[in-house]
């Protein structure tokens, strides 16, 4: 096997509107989350809609699919609450589906977090995922104008803004009526 | 508006809409060759932006001469030789190693900020609004080029040597980096006040090249006009310009 010497990979969730969850949208790799952060922003941001961007080292991501969880034996919720901290709780609904934030649990391990989650969401999903808030970084709301407004004027990045296809088909129509 | 004034507006757009340009153009340069996948989009990306602010200036200067904007452009940026070019020399130096263009990159767009916000008080409404709209994007890609100067500067001995290396080359061109054309009465008669925009822009660059190890090259910043350029712009026009001049009465 070959050694994989890319940058480590962070995953990438998008806010598409101030009032819907962070969808999981793939990964990017970068040296640290900074700049994940920003790749993240060129690489899925390019397009509206998008208010916000979290990124997450992807090996720090906790999950279990729905097949996991039948042979999983959760651990034993430990009671001290001093090392609690928050873990974000995502699923993800059915096989095609994309994995989406449900909210936050208080937890002090993610086998804690994760069992906290199927208390409390109580749905069947796919797979689960969870992670500490704290290994997150996510954009601010004063990077929107900086970072993914601009993208809403330009249509130069939408394949509907050349007129190749309109061209190529008269051209072909042309070669037709010869 | 008086002839005066609006020579020096024009030849004030074309020469901001030339530094966009001809730093675009260098930035497409790295398309599919950048170091990684991410910073290859990421540096597409900024290319399209800075020519794309480009645009907006061009555009700028068409309503003035009352042109028909797309023609206009074209012309401009697809017929002019380099001695009609009024870009600032060190956006058409070669790209380098991947430590040059970000520090260029970074100097270039810390500078432009500075020029914007004098840009944005002009008392010429387009002018104005032009620069507040393209100064949004501006904070993006001097975010971008801080983050990767500071991981160059205190990185690797290999990857603060290339940035230093790179700030000794660059760093006799920034003087050239406030030059606007015309006379100094037109551009205060058009309410823009350029004075203070370079003690701004040292004030905030000088220490953040220290912040990441990198030495100030002792010798002058040379304040050259708009008019000369080194024999690398015409190069790059050759690139540029080939395909627009193999058939001029193509359709885009």
């Amino acid at each position: 096997m070959v050694d994989d010497t890319q940058l480590p990979r962070f995953q990438v969730f998008v806010q598409g509107k101030s009032n819907s969850p962070f969808l999981d949208y793939g990964s990017v790799h970068a040296p640290d989350a900074e700049l994940a952060l920003l790749n993240a922003r060129d690489v899925f941001a390019r397009r509206p809609e998008c208010v916000a961007m979290l990124v997450v080292p992807t090996e720090c991501i906790f999950s279990k699919t729905a097949q996991e969880l039948l042979d999983w034996e959760s651990a034993p919720v430990s009671e001290a609450a001093e090392s609690r901290e928050t873990y974000h709780v995502f699923a993800k609904p059915k096989h095609a589906g994309t994995q989406t934030l449900l909210g936050q649990v208080e937890a002090s391990s993610p086998e804690q977090a994760l069992q906290l989650a199927l208390e409390r969401y109580k749905k069947p999903a796919f797979a689960w995922w969870v992670f500490p808030a704290r290994l997150a970084l996510s954009s601010q709301v004063q990077d929107i104008p900086s970072l993914y407004a601009p993208a809403r004027e330009k249509h130069f990045r939408l394949s509907v803004d050349y007129k190749t296809v309109t061209a190529m088909r008269k051209l072909r129509q042309t070669d037709r009526d010869d | 508006m008086e002839t005066d004034l609006k020579n020096t507006l024009r030849e004030l757009l074309i020469a901001l809409a030339d530094d966009e340009l001809i730093l675009g153009h260098r930035d497409s340069e790295w398309c599919s060759h950048a170091p990684i996948l991410e910073e290859d989009i990421a540096f597409a990306n900024l290319a399209l932006d800075e020519i794309g602010h480009a645009n907006l200036w061009y555009s700028l200067s068409a309503e003035l001469e009352e042109a028909e904007s797309q023609s206009y452009v074209d012309r401009i940026v697809f017929w002019r030789d380099a001695p009609d070019f009024r870009n600032i020399q060190m956006v058409e130096l070669p790209n380098g190693d991947w430590a040059f263009s970000m520090l260029r990159q970074y100097l270039f767009d810390s500078a432009e900020i500075e020029r914007l916000n004098v840009l944005a008080e002009s008392a010429f409404a387009p002018l104005a609004e032009t620069a507040a709209k393209i100064r949004t994007e501006e904070h993006y890609h001097l975010r971008h080029t801080r983050l990767w100067l500071r991981r160059l500067g205190l990185g690797t001995a290999e990857s603060r040597q290339r940035l230093q290396a790179a700030l000794d080359q660059l760093w006799p061109y920034t003087g050239q980096l406030f030059e606007l054309p015309g006379e100094r009465d037109h551009l205060l008669g058009l309410g823009i006040k350029m004075a203070q925009a370079s003690p701004s822009w040292e004030a905030q660059v000088i220490p953040f090249l220290s912040e990441c190890q990198l030495a100030l090259p002792a010798g002058a910043r040379r304040a050259l006009n708009r008019q000369g350029h080194t024999r690398h712009l015409a190069v790059l026009l050759n690139e540029m310009q080939s395909v627009a001049r193999l058939d001029p009465e193509a359709e885009w």
